[in-house]
């Protein structure tokens, strides 16, 4: 405990110079500009950033990363309040009630309360990640191979079920995504598979140009197809932040800091939910529902800190089990892996310090943001005023710097191309990304860890279904998929509408 | 929950459309899993049977076939084969697809064609932006009698962004370029 608390503090230490400093606003600034701009999401920001610092040193390269991904799902509440645009998907939430708040003329009060709620939720989110990411990793050390294997696709089930409208598609996708990591070079014998003799493809499809193609030259094929450009609503009132409604509203923030991090440490769930669900905690407990999508203070609150706080919980499975909340986690795991920091159960041993390090780093984002919310909410807005016609272009040629740069490799051009226009045809007919690129990530973990299983245990899948965590893990992602066949759930529900009615003529005698 | 598909006007799919892709879903996960079954077996190298390459891929395969199956299913019971099947289906908007091929052109040729060939990456960046601007640009610049003053502008903001990014990337931060 002394001993964590005391590298905690050295690592505060350590970024308390300017040059931290400057990286960290750096970042932060990047990530709002970023952020503000509808369509282009913190995953995109996060993998064009990480080519960029490929030549850091490994600190201030994830500081850079880190406080964008803060920056920019804060700069993604500016437009979702001015334009009704979500900046990123993860700002969805705060459209109805910050753009009818706009639109009453208190557009700076709205951007105040997104200021207040993003810092709250994420300094709350830092202090879970410091507290929880040490404890989580020396339990993750008990895993092997069977836990790991349910992790994966335990992940990958929940992405599908939980993003978008549609699980069946969203499973589709994490097969999808499962399937592409599959090609190339195999882990245990080097084996080429689905390669078809192009040697290119041994090296296997690389995170970074598909999340670039999927993310970000997708974004900018649907940004520039669609002809509608929408109007921004003019700010006239203060945009401080408002710290007394923060205190009016206090237990909105804990509840949603709360949910923030609980939907951050599932896997692949990504910052949308975190928002949605504490939007929804916030509905149910609040006495003024009918406000709600109208200007509630109350839901705005609830919305930008509850995505907030799921930044630091997601990163806290990413660091402790190797295996990323959303889609910009699984880049920061992927620059962490470029940097030589191998995130996982064996990192509190490897690289102690460097957990304490991600939390000063966050920490510093939290500030960084704040700073920005206070001082330089109006000079910060003209980004929005730029027309898209100029802006796609340069983002196409970011992207493609982007996705050669991290192995100097033309095919990961290519590859970002190809992904891109089937991601946009795929998000056209409403498959989700997010599955994907977590089976992508994923895929690799999930293929050594049933082969090394199914050898460990000698062809037996029993130890697959009998150790405790791999049973729970089993039984809700088998119960989630089950629950999908009309047959199956028809019974479920049959079932717990008798045992409800058991309870109910029991209760009260 | 929120969805980031672009869905416009209408639904982003109907049960035709659904049917239609379980069919090629269906189609995909068999293809993987004939595959996956007729992958070498690495029987030379006297390898344990339950680690052979092919075993995650066919399962995955034949995770999708179920996948589809079940979509086919869905889309079938909601009248997929019935004359309603395609009822509500989003509309493309009115010069959508023209304005698609217009922005996929320009980015194949240059990530395919210009990138890496021959000619200095700020080069090959300020013609694809001067291009793409211009392009994009082209109707309204029309409309307005200034298609000159359009081009510079493309040029400009051309030149400026493969100047940038070359030096901010190349000689700031060490990057490599195409």
């Amino acid at each position: 405990m002394l001993h964590g608390l005391e590298m905690l503090g050295s690592a505060y230490l350590d970024f308390l110079n300017f040059t931290s400093i400057m990286y960290g606003l750096g970042g932060a600034f990047l990530g709002i500009l970023v952020g503000c701009m509808p369509g282009l999401s913190a995953t995109l920001c996060i993998a064009l950033l990480t080519t960029l610092t490929l030549k850091l040193p490994a600190n201030d390269a994830i500081l850079i990363l880190i406080c964008s991904y803060v920056g920019t799902l804060y700069g993604g509440s500016r437009s979702a309040i001015l334009l009704n645009i979500p900046g990123t998907a993860a700002n969805a939430a705060s459209c109805a009630d910050g753009h009818a708040l706009a639109l009453r003329g208190e557009a700076g009060r709205a951007i105040g309360i997104a200021t207040s709620g993003a810092f709250c939720g994420t300094l709350f989110g830092v202090l879970c990640l410091a507290a929880f990411t040490p404890t989580l990793a020396e339990v993750a050390l008990k895993f092997g191979a069977y836990e790991f294997f349910w992790l994966a696709l335990f992940g990958v089930t929940m992405s599908g079920s939980i993003v978008g409208d549609d699980p069946l598609k969203g499973w589709l996708m994490g097969a999808l995504g499962l399937l592409c990591a599959q090609i190339g070079q195999e882990g245990l014998y080097a084996y080429d598979r689905f390669t078809f003799g192009w040697d290119q493809l041994s090296g296997g499809i690389s995170l970074i140009p598909a999340l670039i193609g999927a993310f970000g030259f997708a974004e900018v094929l649907t940004i520039l197809s669609d002809p509608v450009e929408k109007k921004l609503v003019e700010m006239k009132d203060s945009t401080l932040p408002r710290f007394k409604e923060v205190f009016q509203y206090w237990r909105t923030v804990l509840r949603s800091g709360v949910i923030g991090v609980l939907t951050g440490l599932l896997p692949g769930v990504g910052e949308d939910a975190g928002a949605w669900m504490s939007y929804a905690g916030a509905r149910a407990t609040s006495k003024e529902k009918e406000k709600f999508g109208k200007g509630s203070i109350d839901g705005l609150m609830a919305a930008e800190t509850g995505d907030m706080s799921s930044i630091p919980g997601h990163i806290i499975p990413c660091l402790a089990l190797g295996i990323p909340g959303s889609a910009p986690s699984a880049v920061l795991m992927a620059a962490m892996i470029i940097h030589g920091i191998q995130p996982g159960p064996m990192m509190m041993i490897a690289h102690p310090q460097f957990v304490y390090h991600v939390v000063a780093m966050t920490t510093l984002a939290t500030f960084s943001i704040l700073l920005f919310g206070l001082f330089l909410v109006r000079p910060l807005l003209y980004v929005l005023r730029i027309r898209r016609t100029f802006l796609m272009p340069v983002i196409f040629l970011l992207a493609s710097v982007g996705a050669y740069a991290s192995a100097s490799r033309l095919f990961d051009v290519y590859a970002m191309l190809v992904i891109g226009v089937g991601a946009y045809f795929l998000r056209k007919k409403g498959y989700q990304m997010a599955p994907f690129v977590l089976g992508l990530v994923l895929g690799t973990l999930l293929d050594k860890s049933l082969r090394r299983g199914l050898v460990l245990s000698d062809g037996s899948i029993a130890p697959f279904f009998t150790r405790p965590i791999c049973a729970v893990l089993a039984f809700v992602t088998i119960f989630t998929m089950l629950m999908y066949i009309p047959l199956v759930n028809r019974a479920v529900k049959g079932a717990m509408g008798r045992l409800k009615g058991l309870v109910f003529r029991r209760k009260p005698a | 929950m929120h969805s980031d598909s672009s869905d416009g006007e209408g639904r982003a799919s109907t049960p035709r459309s659904d049917f239609i892709a379980s069919m090629v879903w269906i189609v995909f996960g068999v293809v993987v899993a004939i595959a996956s079954w007729n992958m070498d077996r690495l029987k030379s190298q006297d390898i344990n049977p339950y680690t052979i390459p092919g075993l995650v891929p066919g399962l995955l395969g034949a995770g999708v076939v179920i996948f589809g199956l079940l979509m086919m299913y869905r889309a079938w019971r909601q009248g997929a084969l019935t004359p309603q099947g395609d009822a509500g289906r989003r509309m493309a908007q009115p010069g959508e697809w023209q304005r698609f091929l217009l922005v996929l052109a320009p980015c194949l040729i240059f990530g395919g064609g210009l990138l890496g060939h021959g000619l200095p990456f700020w080069a090959a960046a300020a013609l694809f932006v001067t291009a793409t601007v211009f392009i994009l640009q082209y109707r309204e610049r029309k409309a307005a009698g200034q298609l000159l003053r359009g081009f510079v502008v493309a040029a400009v903001i051309g030149l400026a962004a493969g100047g940038l990014i070359t030096y901010v990337f190349q000689e700031l931060f060490l990057v490599r370029l195409p």
